[in-house]
């Protein structure tokens, strides 16, 4: 790990299954980034083998330019890639850029000087001029997330984020949790912002992606679900459906058990009394479930802030 | 870069940082705890008032103000008074996350032997300390402060206030009067044990009397709001109601989860015998023979008792290898009240 301060600014750019021409983005890139007027490095961190990114970009090194690759052995996911390349860096600002044409490079100086007042910023692309099936994909995710955290933001699916060094020591990100990242700043206390960031035309065109990709998007914003709502207050949640089970599951029984009396049907030849069991035994489960990560909380929660600190005088 | 600061970091990294007025890390005997969001005008007459009253007692005292994310002067102020006053320590927090949060992090962050919150919005009076460090040396572990002539709201604030606390009360089986008041003190070594996320503050004396904890409740002084806004309403009576329950559920399971769980294990087996038993002398069936459906109850109840249990085991090792424990508050109880006997050993 190099100490950090050596340059003002590392770029990272995370190469996943999405590239475009490798040579002339980054032409493209180190030619905004020096428009800013900071030190930089740029390191590429490739996700998996992609030989033919390595070849062009050790060409590039050939070339005298001034860039670092790291190649990962196995896909590991962007986020991971993210932090690795983080790893690496020496910038006391760090900035991710996609591996391929999403935004258009000349917002990239406006969206380091953001940092200026913030602590990580996020381009947004704006004007969109995408289709209009990525933007419904994109609408309903963000719908859906910020239903579920409270917050408002536009494209976390926008992969330009400048953000000041402190950001990626505090927030662990894997996976493909770098969508998140916002939120999880948020959480962590951080000053987040959207800039506004032309779109390139390439990124215009039609995506659809493999089932698989569908599901486990869903599965991230289940598990940013549970991280912003519950995680310090897991009976809240897990007792409260738990007992609600139950008590359907509960009731269920008591109403055939007075049928039982009123009527004669015996009990035994009721298949909803093996429904009302059922739900009796899932409401205890899912209650039990939220007691243990009650306890598992408690009896750690020295580890546990609900703060985060700016500034200590005195 | 300013003093950035993790809220996990602790007294180490505190003194590594020399700032002004920083001591060179003596005992403090009281620490007065005030969180401030949005307070600039209560700042100074805040400050003034504790140091008044800090001046007069023959003590070490220390103020800790913790700004939470306020968005007006009110950083400003507290830094002006921490550079004037060695005995102030400010914290300020990255963004508002509540009352509770800002205690927490004063006590913290506080150095002293007995510890003291009030609110930052001069609804409490500073003149009041002098009983609560009284109280604490006939022997008390918490002294809770109790508004006898709330100047507040009656409809919207102390009605609901006086139901959420008969329910505390009931629901913990510590009958305290107040429980919103934020005047208490405590002896920091028990306070520092006790896990305080989330809403756990409300629950610090139930938690430290099952620890066997001693509390007094002693009448303090109580104003009406001089500058700025009210925080609280009415709806949160609530969310108040089910942390109550949930942390009720959790303080009778978690000194002892196996036999919480096992207690549930055991009706759920005990059903699920009962089942079988039915299932195989057909006896609520008219069919006579081996009943599928009271066969199909007793395997699930069978089953759910083994998953209880196992939860109880998993949630003993839990909490054996975890850094709270309910049964060391009250060795620390325990010995501070042996302290306070003349003669007693300490």
């Amino acid at each position: 790990m190099s100490a950090p301060g050596r340059v003002d600014l590392s770029v990272i750019v995370p190469v996943t299954e999405r590239f475009d021409e490798v040579r002339e983005l980054y032409f493209r890139y180190r030619d905004a980034v020096r428009a800013s007027g900071l030190d930089f490095e740029i390191t590429y961190v490739l996700d998996g083998r992609y030989p033919d990114v390595l070849a062009e970009l050790k060409s590039l090194i050939d070339e005298g330019e001034r860039l670092r690759v790291i190649a990962l052995s196995r896909p590991f996911g962007e986020a991971t890639a993210i932090m690795v390349g983080f790893n690496h860096a020496a910038g006391e600002r760090i900035l991710t850029l996609p591996a391929y044409e999403q935004i258009e490079p000349s917002g990239i100086p406006r969206l380091i000087a953001a940092l200026d007042h913030c602590d990580l910023a996020l381009a947004r692309r704006w004007p969109r001029i995408d289709s209009r099936l990525n933007r419904f994909q994109a609408g309903a995710f963000h719908f859906i997330l910020n239903r579920i955290t409270g917050l408002r933001f536009h494209d976390m699916g926008c992969g330009a984020r400048a953000m000041h060094r402190r950001v990626l020591e505090e927030i662990t990100l894997y996976g493909d949790q770098h969508r998140f990242l916002p939120v999880l700043a948020f959480r962590q206390g951080f000053r987040v912002e959207e800039v506004d960031v032309p779109q390139s035309p390439h990124d215009a065109r039609q995506r659809l992606y493999r089932p698989g990709v569908y599901l486990r998007r869903l599965l991230d914003m289940l598990s940013v679900f549970f991280l912003t709502k519950f995680t310090k207050k897991p009976l809240r949640f897990f007792g409260l459906l738990g007992s609600g089970l139950f008590a359907i599951g509960a009731a269920l029984v008591a109403w055939l058990g007075v049928e039982r009396l009123l009527s004669d049907v015996p009990l035994a030849d009721r298949p909803l009394l093996l429904v009302a069991s059922l739900l009796v035994v899932l409401g205890i489960q899912i209650f039990a479930i939220g007691l243990v990560g009650e306890i598992i909380i408690f009896s750690h929660a020295k580890d546990i802030k609900d703060y985060t600190i700016d500034e200590i005088i005195g | 870069m300013n003093g950035a600061v993790a809220g996990a970091a602790g007294a180490a990294e505190r003194s590594g940082e020399p700032a002004p007025g920083a001591r060179a890390g003596g005992a403090v005997d009281l620490s007065v705890v005030v969180p401030f969001f949005n307070e600039e005008d209560n700042v100074f007459p805040q400050y003034e008032r504790i140091a008044a009253v800090l001046d007069r007692l023959a003590l070490r005292g220390q103020m800790v103000f913790v700004d939470d994310g306020s968005t007006d002067r009110t950083w400003e102020r507290l830094r002006a008074v921490a550079a004037k006053d060695a005995r102030v320590r400010a914290i300020r927090f990255r963004r508002n996350y509540g009352q509770t949060a800002a205690m927490s992090a004063g006590i913290d962050h506080a150095d002293g032997e007995v510890l003291l919150t009030m609110d930052g919005d001069l609804q409490n009076d500073p003149e009041d300390i002098p009983h609560f460090l009284a109280k604490l040396d006939e022997g008390y572990d918490i002294v809770v402060g109790w508004r006898h002539r709330r100047q507040d709201r009656l409809l919207t604030r102390r009605v609901p206030s006086w139901v959420a606390n008969r329910l505390i009360g009931k629901v913990t089986g510590v009958p305290i009067r107040d429980n919103g008041c934020s005047l208490k003190a405590y002896r920091a070594r028990l306070i520092k044990m006790i896990p305080l996320y989330s809403e756990m503050h409300r629950f610090i004396p139930a938690m430290a009397s099952i620890a066997g904890a001693r509390i007094a409740e002693i009448r303090v002084n109580h104003f009406a709001r001089r500058y700025g806004q009210s925080k609280y309403g009415l709806s949160r009576i609530y969310r108040v109601l089910l942390d109550l329950l949930a942390i009720k559920t959790l303080l009778s399971s978690v000194a002892r989860p196996l036999l919480w769980f096992g207690t549930i294990g055991g009706a759920a087996l005990i059903v699920s015998l009962a089942a079988l038993v039915a299932a195989l002398t057909g006896s609520w069936s008219e069919a006579g023979g081996p009943a599928l459906i009271t066969m199909g109850i007793s395997v699930l109840f069978g089953a759910l008792a083994a998953f209880v249990l196992f939860s109880g085991v998993f949630s003993e090792l839990v909490y054996r290898t975890g850094d709270v424990r309910i049964e060391r508050l009250s060795e620390v109880s325990a010995e501070v009240i042996d302290a306070q006997r003349p003669g007693g050993a300490p």
